[in-house]
């Protein structure tokens, strides 16, 4: 019986938390500098927005805006005009927290929306980055501190699938940014694989 | 209306403040007066229906975001306040009962054993009363003009000095609705609702304040 029991886990450990869902990708040839065609040209952007944390739900405008010295600020506020947050992303890759509200700001909640935001801004440091292939998509793997990040394009990069921020193993946030116009896409989605945390975003005119 | 419009900028949130200076204003040399003539006031409206606009000014992005909607009041407890852009957001307050309603989902506010919620209902009894200008939780100065009149009120109260500096209330010397809120934060940012077109005392029929 204990035997059982330990195949068992084996077998589980195997076909899910265990296994790389990558491990199938072969490197192939390509440029990974295709993918900063996607960079959302954001210069003053609103965008109707959901959150739906664990049991939560927060509804507001997401206001994200390209400012003279090339930062971007992205602010959040309900619709009656309650901030939620205020962050800075520089132009060299730093990050500035503005504002966050009491009740919000927990280190691990700045984290993962900073974390979030840098997925949907779309400024990998591309150096160390390969592409991949699973023979229907191309993956830009770029390195990261615990994982990777693959930016999943078609196989000749004129359309992006989705973005997965990933650990070694598999994807923790999926984000697609879809029905780009101008340059900027109309409707963003950000969903952590390992607990309830989405967040969509609408564009709507300012 | 006084009384929902205030507990509806504590729903906000939102506000610190700076201290405002009110050029063209002077002091009220009749304090009692104007505090009888409020309350007389108030409970004579028995429903306002009007258009407003609202501007989030963000002062370090030097850009606002402006929302547009209508808003129904009808006594005793009754708001409804309906975004319409840029976007749809509905609140509605009936009572104790408070629901939100966005693109995607239906809220229900719980006000039992929130503290800022029960400063709320104290600050709309005050307003029932007509004396929310006495309201200990503010220290309100009250100046005029030829148009109205300006209340400037700083929450002593510690809790809801986290939300807000200062709150400004433009008040319509012929009818003594609230013309315009000026919320004021700590960052410079400020958040004012203009209301427009105001019907007084006109029908609205109970449904309206259903969140539909």
């Amino acid at each position: 019986m204990r035997l059982l029991l330990l195949n068992s886990l084996l077998l589980l450990c195997l076909l899910t938390s265990c296994t790389n869902v990558y491990k199938g990708l072969q490197k192939t040839s390509g440029n990974p500098a295709c993918i900063t065609q996607f960079r959302p040209q954001f210069d003053n952007t609103l965008y109707s927005t959901q959150v739906d944390v664990m049991k939560h739900h927060l509804s507001g405008l997401l206001f994200i805006k390209q400012m003279p010295d090339s930062s971007q600020r992205v602010v959040f506020a309900n619709e009656m005009g309650f901030k939620f947050f205020d962050f800075e992303f520089t132009k060299d890759g730093q990050f500035i927290k503005h504002y966050m509200m009491d009740k919000m700001d927990k280190k691990a909640v700045v984290k993962t929306l900073r974390g979030d935001f840098e997925l949907v801004l779309l400024h990998p440091d591309l150096q160390k980055a390969t592409v991949k292939t699973d023979g229907h998509f191309h993956y830009v793997v770029v390195p990261t501190a615990k994982g990777s990040n693959y930016y999943i394009t078609d196989l000749s990069c004129t359309k992006l699938e989705r973005i997965e921020k990933s650990s070694s193993r598999k994807p923790v946030v999926k984000a697609w940014l879809t029905d780009y116009k101008n340059g900027v896409p109309d409707t963003i989605l950000i969903r952590h694989q390992a607990f309830k945390f989405n967040i969509s975003l609408q564009r709507v005119q300012k | 209306m006084r009384r929902w419009i205030i507990a509806l900028m504590i729903l906000c949130g939102v506000v610190q403040a700076n201290a405002q200076q009110h050029p063209g204003y002077k002091p009220v040399t009749d304090v009692a007066g104007f505090k009888q003539q409020f309350a007389t006031a108030s409970r004579q409206t028995q429903s306002i229906q009007c258009d407003f606009v609202q501007e989030k000014n963000l002062s370090m992005l030097a850009d606002k975001i402006t929302s547009k909607g209508k808003f129904w009041f009808k006594k005793e407890n009754k708001v409804r306040m309906e975004y319409t852009t840029p976007s749809y957001y509905l609140l509605v307050m009936n009572g104790k009962d408070i629901r939100t309603k966005d693109g995607q989902k239906e809220s229900h506010v719980s006000t039992k054993g929130n503290k800022l919620f029960e400063q709320i209902n104290r600050i709309t009894v005050d307003c029932v009363q007509g004396n929310v200008v006495d309201n200990a939780d503010f220290k309100t100065t009250i100046l005029e003009n030829a148009a109205g009149y300006l209340l400037e009120m700083t929450p002593v109260n510690k809790q809801l000095s986290q939300y807000f500096k200062t709150i400004v209330l433009l008040v319509d010397r012929k009818d003594l609705t609230v013309n315009k809120i000026e919320m004021y934060e700590a960052g410079g940012d400020n958040t004012t609702i203009s209301f427009l077109h105001k019907q007084l005392n006109v029908n609205i029929p109970d449904a309206t304040f259903a969140a539909k």
